[in-house]
């Protein structure tokens, strides 16, 4: 506990003493929601602390802007929120800057950050925040007599008549499309890694092509179910809980939940490179992440801060069965291969428009 | 008793647990160097297309044998050690596996199977623990039949941890390896497997092999489909087996240095995977699309098994180090999706291809290793689908019908009998034949010089009180026998007392050599009268006789050792 409070107290004084060039950090994030925990968790906070102003943009993932900046020099952002998968790419890439995982804080009991944080969060370029998730979802109302409950009622017309909502990407829907011929969730990748593989996951997708909606906003899923426009959609869990908390009646299907990470990456050639740094140690401290999942239902990326969070702040609810971490949703979860997306995300990508292109 | 009690339990344990963890190691070692080398599907869709790709492709299990072939060398028999070495060692009452050449047997063929080869690794799996179980019981202190033990707990254990099969491994162990049932090593076996299992699934978390969600025979009719499958998985079991012992000819013919060989197969193997990368490695992934329906159209299971059957039996025909169990498995699974995608032809509403698939995996595994029973337990075990297994029953039984009638027991049986230790009479007569006669000669005769004279022939004879002399030239080379009844006509006959024994005495029919087992002796014997048969050495020279009574103690002391061993409590 010494540990950690001499830390901190020393984070603060280096914090503070940074103060002093006022330029404001510019952070990109992805809106809704989602960036309304961390302004309370980790923006404010740190501004308070610091005196430094932070700016936020909003973005929808992919790597084709930062790259941009990185390549013409104009590099206008300070932190990036990224999937770990376009992390590791970017990483690979030369667009970030490495991170030392010593340099982050350790837990209040003194636990270092290396083996606090989840397994395989930790990226060279990267430090986590959450644990989202990708889930299905349908409208309470949508289906009168028995509600789907796995995977595999996605693609089941018959059962489950009405439009489907899927992201425009072929991340989680060639998981599902295949995990709905019943393999095992463990063997998705290295299968979807065949020909064969490839093939069967867009032939499932076929039986859809004449009932998606595709959707390219995070905020989009949620919408769209609770105008009725479709009976079932693809989202993050946290989206989906704060439209709950909000009224609408969307039930979570947990079977085969993507397991994913937001991540801080540092943009190569950035004009604050230390003050980006010093912001994400003091983001991804045990308080911070306790607090962001206070207000949204993603799993904090330490175990330290995942023990200690109980209540959802603005609606009183027991935060937990809403989380992708919760045991029993964990035991159903596709855990995302971010290796694998990070090597093979933009030849998918390139399929999966000439699948949709095909359709037309 | 007690002390026996703790020592077989004990080695059970240490048995068990050692091989299991060196089964998950092995595996664990294959799967990194799977990705490593690129012959992983996921790490060749991580690369791409691209020269990089191709050039590994190729290269990759080419190297793979040639390192194959070099550490193979260092093998006493210059080749790689199997199953067939274990179930040797136990038969013969030994149970001594030599542990230089089972760690050698399982360097090259984790190298095989991480190159890409196209072979098993169970069977490397159950050898090596087998091994380890060998090397346990020399440390677990002397004791008669403690070697078998030990190799069939490794085995046990083994196969436990990497089938995630507790009941299986018990049963391969005695199925395959000892071959009887006594309690003294069906307890310590148990446990053995036990503790696999245990140290796979609990402390490790293995996965199993593959998993199954509930499925169920639909149609009665379709039984009759079972019985087929059977029969057709016999058939191409056995044209595996025949095609590998045929590339085994073949390879022995080339003129190419040994280690050349394995790296010539890989070679071939590379570029036919340039076009079908299915045939690399165990194929976990065409396994898993197999029981798909409609995955596959039907030619293109037709294609893949015959390429996966050629290009397995040129990788183990040629000295690649690896088994024959996870491509029989891959092929039987081809095979019965191949007939499963007929059924629709024959049957209303058949049941899923997956059904099919499960019969044909043991009806071309279980001739292949000659385990019907394991075989059935492993399907059971994997799938926990009572319905499955009592169809794989019934694809089993037929399967090892037909093969055993065309083939023989097993490809280990063939290839020990090939060794020149056949098992098809049962264990008795391959243990007869391994054991000398030579322990049962005795010097304790008479031996005469042949210049002796009838009357010198006379007296030695009544002085010993035997009833027959052997003669024996000047080097001591053996010339006949003479017998007291033939000097006693020869006199009546008035034949001169001076006479040299040399003219008249006749060679004993039969003669034995000092290398003969006592199961030849025994069938030289079957038309022999009289009291002593000569043993001769090489050379011809006169080394001692066996006594009749002396091979009947030999057969009854071989056979109350292996009844003492399979009848054992504690």
């Amino acid at each position: 506990m010494l540990r950690f409070e001499r830390w901190f107290v020393l984070t603060l004084f280096l914090l503070l003493g940074h103060s002093a060039a006022g330029d404001p950090l510019t952070v990109v994030s992805w809106g809704g929601a989602y960036e309304r925990s961390q302004r309370i968790a980790y923006f404010e906070p740190y501004s308070a602390v610091t005196g430094i102003g932070i700016e936020v943009e909003r973005y929808g993932g992919g790597l084709q802007e930062l790259r941009r900046q990185v390549e013409t020099g104009e590099v206008r952002w300070d932190l990036v929120d990224m999937l770990l998968a376009e992390n590791l790419a970017a990483c690979e890439q030369g667009l970030l800057l490495r991170i030392d995982h010593a340099t982050l804080p350790p837990a209040p009991d003194g636990m270092p950050a290396t083996a606090d944080f989840l397994p395989g969060s930790l990226s060279e370029c990267g430090a986590p925040q959450v644990v989202s998730s990708l889930v299905l979802a349908y409208h309470a109302d949508a289906f009168p007599g028995e509600k789907p409950a796995r995977v595999r009622d996605l693609f089941d017309l018959e059962r489950f008549p009405g439009k489907r909502a899927l992201q425009r990407s072929p991340m989680a829907n060639l998981e599902w499309a295949l995990l709905s011929y019943g393999v095992p969730r463990q063997e998705l990748y290295s299968l979807l890694s065949t020909e064969r593989g490839l093939r069967l996951a867009f032939e499932r997708l076929d039986v859809l092509r004449e009932h998606i909606v595709w959707w390219e906003e995070m905020t989009e899923p949620a919408r769209l179910l609770d105008a009725g426009e479709v009976t079932m959609a693809s989202g993050y869990n946290g989206r989906f809980f704060d439209a709950m908390v909000d009224g609408v009646g969307i039930v979570i299907i947990w079977d085969g939940q993507l397991l994913d990470y937001s991540v801080w990456g540092i943009p190569h050639g950035n004009p604050h490179p230390e003050r980006a740094l010093d912001f994400v140690r003091f983001a991804t401290a045990t308080p911070q992440l306790t607090e962001q999942a206070r207000h949204i239902a993603y799993g904090p990326a330490r175990r330290s801060a995942a023990a200690r969070v109980l209540r959802h702040t603005a609606s009183g609810l027991d935060i937990r069965p809403h989380l992708p971490t919760y045991p029993p949703h964990l035991a159903v979860a596709i855990h995302k291969d971010h290796a694998w997306y990070a090597r093979t995300q933009e030849r998918l990508k390139q399929r999966f428009e000439e699948w949709l292109r095909k359709g037309r | 008793m007690f002390v026996r009690m703790l020592q077989l339990t004990l080695l059970g344990v240490v048995a068990g647990g050692l091989s299991a963890l060196a089964a998950i190691a092995f595996v664990e070692t294959v799967l990194w160097l799977n990705d490593l080398l690129l012959i992983s599907a996921r790490s060749r869709m991580m690369i791409g297309e691209g020269w990089l790709l191709i050039i590994a492709t190729v290269t990759v299990p080419a190297l793979g044998g040639l390192i194959v072939g070099l550490l193979c060398r260092a093998i006493p028999e210059r080749r790689p050690h199997g199953p067939p070495d274990a179930i040797q060692a136990v038969q013969t009452l030994g149970g001594r596996l030599p542990l230089r050449s089972g760690l050698l047997t399982a360097g090259a063929s984790m190298v095989a199977l991480g190159s890409g080869a196209s072979v098993g690794q169970y069977g490397p799996l159950a050898h090596f623990g087998a091994t380890l179980g060998s090397w346990c019981s020399r440390l677990a202190g002397p004791g008669r039949y403690l070697g078998a033990i030990g190799v069939g707990c490794g085995a046990a254990g083994a196969i436990a941890a990497a089938f995630n099969a507790p009941i299986a491994g018990l049963l391969f162990a005695h199925e395959v390896i000892l071959r009887h049932f006594s309690l003294r090593a069906f307890a310590p076996v148990t446990v053995a497997a036990t503790v696999g299992y245990l140290v796979a699934n609990l402390v490790f978390d293995q996965e199993p092999l593959f998993r199954i969600e509930t499925v169920s025979v639909a149609q009665a009719e379709e039984y009759g489909i079972f019985i087929l499958i059977g029969i057709g998985g016999a058939l191409v079991a056995i044209a595996f087996m025949r095609t590998l012992l045929g590339m085994q000819k073949l390879a022995a013919r080339l003129p190419l240095a040994a280690p050349l060989k394995p790296a010539l197969a890989g070679l071939i193997l590379g570029v036919v995977a340039l076009w079908l990368p299915d045939v690399l490695g165990i194929g976990k992934e065409v396994l898993r699309f197999a029981i798909i329906d409609d995955a596959f159209l039907p030619g293109e299971l037709a294609l893949i098994l015959v390429a996966k059957l050629l290009m397995t039996a040129l990788c183990l025909g040629f000295g690649f180090a690896g088994g024959v169990f996870s491509p029989a498995l891959l092929m039987g699974v081809l095979f019965g999706a191949l007939v499963g995608y007929g059924a629709p032809l024959v049957i209303a509403q058949p049941s899923p291809v997956v059904v099919y698939a499960i019969c044909g995996l043991v009806a071309v595994t279980s001739p292949v290793i000659g385990a019907p029973l394991t075989t059935i337990l492993i399907v059971f075990e994997l799938t926990h689908n009572y319905d499955l297994a009592t169809a794989a029953m019934v694809s089993v039984v037929f399967a090892n019908l037909f093969a055993y009638r065309l083939f023989g027991r097993s490809l280990f049986d063939v290839q020990l009998a090939r060794r020149g230790f056949d098992l098809s009479l049962g264990r008795d007569k391959a243990i007869l034949s391994t054991r000398p006669i030579r322990p049962y000669m005795t010097t304790d005769c008479v031996r005469l010089d042949c210049d002796q004279t009838l009357a010198r022939v006379r007296q030695s004879l009544v002085d010993a009180g035997r009833n027959e002399a052997s003669v024996v030239d000047a080097g001591g080379r053996y010339c006949g026998t003479i017998t007291l009844g033939r000097l006693l006509s020869l006199a009546d006959t008035g034949t001169s007392e001076s006479t040299t024994v040399d003219e008249l005495a006749r060679p004993a029919e039969p003669v034995f050599t000092d290398t003969l087992s006592i199961w030849e002796a025994m069938s030289l014997l079957e038309d022999f009268i009289g009291e002593s048969i000569p043993v001769v050495d090489a050379e011809g020279r006169l080394l001692g006789v066996v006594y009749e009574a002396a091979i009947i103690r030999a057969y009854l002391d071989t056979v109350h050792d292996i009844r003492r061993e399979e009848h054992a409590a504690v």
